[in-house]
């Protein structure tokens, strides 16, 4: 069955007029140019149909709806719990599941040390201390993570280039991406994000959609906690600088 | 759905481009036109390496349908000069 949507339509309506125009002007006004040209509009016409196919069915707006949502409910839960401290982006390694991110409840000088996976709960005990605990949340990054094709390996080109894909390809959420590694911090530029920045108590909590993608799939990559030190928005683009703990 | 936009952009510009400068060349071969229309389809499909994996499926599918009329034109081309 065929997803009604404008590649759909422009493609069917490219298939009738190349069609047309290739047969009248191959069999009864034996142009060769504009019989080329009804095969040009029948190939545009093939890849229009093959993309309208994997456009999705659910609308933008039904997403942004059910993303608000569950947005709204972390920012609310986070805000009255009164936590301040930044979160930290663990592999799936530690999670035992996905990339997930632990907010912990007390705000420490030194970031915690995980040694053992963390059992799948939102409250969780991540050291010996009282204080050792923390919420473990699912994150725009830990579904986005899950698109990726394979998980990068730990270098700045792996990173960029699944970033990319993810980001462009995937997503479309960015014209293009770039990543640079030096010792424990992780660079990223995202060029042209058509993502809005909001500075709430939840987003200085968690970062910025962006800031938790580009966290989750390198905290996969390096298969290490990572934490988000710096998210700025500077003209035209996203620059978000990571820590990589442990 | 921006890469969408883009890709086709492209080849669609390609293709035009392609038949007003052969056309200003005097070409008056069909198999010329198809042949080029073809290889820069393929060229533009594989440039564009971050599609996700479903639109690739279904590229990989036109090109395979595309370069199947390739090889068709040049069969005939090879059975032309050898009769």
């Amino acid at each position: 069955m065929l997803n009604k949507n404008l590649y759909t339509w422009s493609g069917l309506g490219l298939l009738i007029a190349g069609s047309l125009l290739s047969l009248t002007s191959y069999f009864i006004l034996l142009i060769t140019w504009l019989t080329a040209l009804g095969i040009s509009m029948l190939i545009l016409s093939f890849i229009l149909l093959a993309l309208g196919r994997t456009v999705p069915k659910l609308s933008p707006e039904v997403s942004a709806l059910l993303l608000q949502t569950g947005i709204d409910n972390l920012a609310t839960l986070v805000e009255e719990l009164g936590i301040k401290s930044k979160a930290i982006y663990l592999p799936s390694s530690i999670t035992n599941s996905q990339p997930q991110a632990l907010i912990p409840l007390h705000t420490n000088s030194s970031p915690p040390v995980i040694t053992k996976p963390l059992p799948q709960r939102l409250i969780v005990r991540y050291g010996t201390s009282p204080d050792d605990t923390g919420l473990l949340l699912t994150t725009v990054g830990t579904t986005a993570t899950s698109m990726l094709e394979s998980t990068p390996g730990p270098t700045s080109a792996e990173l960029e280039s699944a970033l990319t894909s993810l980001f462009v390809g995937i997503l479309g959420v960015a014209d293009r991406t770039r990543a640079t590694h030096h010792e424990n911090y992780i660079s990223v530029e995202i060029y042209n994000p058509r993502i809005e920045n909001k500075t709430t108590w939840f987003h200085q909590c968690l970062g910025g959609p962006l800031a938790s993608v580009v966290a989750s799939v390198a905290a996969e990559a390096w298969n290490k906690p990572v934490t988000i030190k710096q998210e700025e928005y500077p003209r035209g683009r996203c620059s978000i600088e990571l820590e990589v703990l442990g | 759905m921006k890469i969408y936009n883009s890709y086709i952009l492209t080849i669609a510009a390609l293709l035009l481009l392609t038949t007003v400068i052969l056309v200003a060349l005097g070409q008056n071969a069909l198999d010329v036109y198809y042949s080029i229309y073809i290889v820069e389809a393929l060229v533009v499909t594989e440039l564009y390496v971050y599609f996700n994996t479903k639109a690739r499926r279904g590229l990989n599918l036109v090109s395979a349908v595309l370069f199947g009329g390739f090889l068709l034109i040049l069969s005939l081309q090879v059975i032309k000069t050898l009769a």
